[in-house]
């Protein structure tokens, strides 16, 4: 059986002006097993909300492919369902709206659309807010809006796209815990982009080290802290090890790059 | 808040105080300018009458009749050039022509074409509102965050939702906007129509004083004007408001 989520030899340049073409992400390959948490790590410009674009369909390789359950992934593609750093809500519609949407798209049933919309309302823990506008809500609450709209429409993949990184500290620690505790309950196959060295510890299977300029894969390592996990496992011997070993890896792409 | 109110009444109470001594006293002769007594006496006498309602209704139908036509054509029209560049590119050279007249010019053939009755009070309208309607939509659907769009892609909608869910309720608050301004620059269109050519209407109103040597009456046509504008300018915020309710508390 083929993995679920298969990059093959991946490329993609972007022609910018009249200079030469820019070259974001170089020979990416990678496998991701159904159920599993990868974590894609690196810092900005590095190439990995391009990769994330592409498992989307929303823009194409220009070498290599990108396959879902073994088929090309040529288009925008619903069963790989993408949660947005900027969150995309729409703001016309109300939590409880939002959270249909897939449902709507998906034609069905407007109870049945109701009972799944009420379950993952209830499952990011925001009930009494079903009436509410995304505009009315804090930027920890319209993140689990939109995660509740994703997982609503129960894609086969969750592609998260730095996520938390416009929380503050605690809010997104706390997301940290929720994600963990749906993706417990769901097994559910996610590709996780952070720069946090600390995210991908405490959220990932496997961590995806990437280098910048162009971006490629440094390095793939096995996440080994037990689960179930919770945020307090950053306090564990294990978690300092592993954390040193994977800052030995990125330390050198910034010192590559600052000149140092 | 309140000091504000006061404020502003004292202000309108201290002009009319001295509208009405400058000219009483005769600092002011009444052939320039009535008092505010006589405006308020020949106010009466067309309430009485029932002239100034009939006015200021047959006014409000022009530019209601008008503004909604052109409505119709531009806000689809501007929806389609926003999406399909084809259109805009066949539209635009038109634009760009039609654009820097004013209304007023169109009367001369507009009266050829239809006469000097409703129909060319309407197109007045027309021509001098659809161009901004269309601006005003265009601006705001290209203005749609792309984000939205490929959210609602992502989320498995196709081209019909993407345009009936997405772009549309997206552009509306932008579409409204554009609309609010438009709507006094039709009532601007009307009454230009009705100085030059009508025999009804709150611009023909005004004509009829001046003619008759009325200043009076020129002046309560002026003030009927001015208010008629202020209540459409808050029946359209009405409709706002139920129009776009995600927006309302951002403009509390």
């Amino acid at each position: 059986m083929p993995p679920i989520l298969r990059a093959e030899h991946v490329s993609r340049s972007f022609s910018i002006g009249r200079g030469p073409d820019v070259v974001a992400v170089h020979d990416f390959s990678l496998d991701v097993e159904a159920g599993e948490f990868v974590c894609l790590l690196g810092a900005s410009g590095c190439g990995k909300t391009t990769m994330l674009n592409m498992f989307a369909g929303f823009i194409q390789p220009t070498e290599g492919r990108v396959l879902l359950r073994g088929e090309p992934i040529t288009q925008i593609e619903p069963r790989c369902g993408v949660v947005f750093q900027s969150y995309a809500l729409f703001p016309w519609k109300t939590v409880q709206g939002n959270v249909e949407f897939g449902l709507r798209m998906q034609r069905i049933p407007s109870a049945e659309r109701v009972q799944r919309a009420a379950r993952f309302i209830e499952l990011v823990r925001l009930q009494g807010f079903e009436r509410h506008y995304p505009t009315e809500l804090s930027g920890g609450m319209q993140q689990r809006v939109t995660l509740a709209r994703i997982l609503a429409a129960d894609p086969e993949v969750l592609l998260m796209d730095e996520p938390f990184a416009a929380l503050d500290a605690m809010t997104r620690q706390e997301m940290q815990e929720e994600l963990l505790r749906i993706q417990e309950a769901s097994r559910k196959t996610i590709v996780f982009i952070t720069h946090s060295i600390d995210e991908a510890l405490i959220l990932a299977d496997r961590i995806v080290v990437m280098s910048a300029r162009p971006g490629r894969v440094k390095a793939i390592l096995e996440n080994t802290l037990p689960r179930p996990r919770h945020v307090s496992i950053q306090l564990s011997h294990g978690y300092a090890a592993l954390k040193a070993e994977v800052w030995g890896l990125v330390e050198s792409e910034v010192h590559r790059h600052t000149g140092r | 808040m309140t000091a504000r109110l006061v404020i502003k009444v004292a202000s309108v109470a201290v002009f009319l105080l001295a509208w009405h001594f400058a000219t009483t006293t005769g600092a002011i002769s009444p052939l320039f300018l009535p008092s505010p007594g006589q405006i308020i006496a020949q106010a009466q006498d067309l309430i009485v009458t029932g002239d100034l309602w009939r006015s200021v209704l047959i006014s409000s139908e022009r530019v209601f009749a008008g503004f909604v036509l052109a409505g119709l054509v531009a806000v689809p029209l501007g929806v389609v050039m926003a999406v399909w560049w084809p259109a805009k590119a066949i539209v635009d050279p038109f634009i760009s022509l039609l654009r820097p007249l004013p209304s007023i010019t169109w009367i001369p053939l507009t009266i050829l074409w239809l006469g000097i009755g409703e129909q060319q009070k309407v197109a007045i309208v027309f021509l001098g509102s659809w161009i901004y309607i269309l601006y005003y939509t265009l601006a705001a659907v290209q203005r749609v965050d792309p984000m939205l769009v490929r959210a609602a892609r992502n989320l498995g909608a196709r081209d019909g939702a993407v345009m009936w869910q997405v772009i549309l309720p997206a552009a509306l608050p932008g579409i409204i906007a554009g609309m609010k301004i438009t709507l006094a620059i039709s009532w601007s269109c009307v009454l230009s129509a009705e100085l030059v050519a009508a025999q009804s209407g709150l611009g023909a109103l005004i004509w009829q004083g001046k003619d008759w040597g009325n200043l009076p009456l020129v002046l309560v046509g002026m003030v009927a004007i001015s208010i008629t504008v202020l209540i459409a300018d808050m029946v359209a915020e009405r409709i706002e408001r139920l129009l776009i309710p995600w927006e309302r508390h951002r403009r509390a």
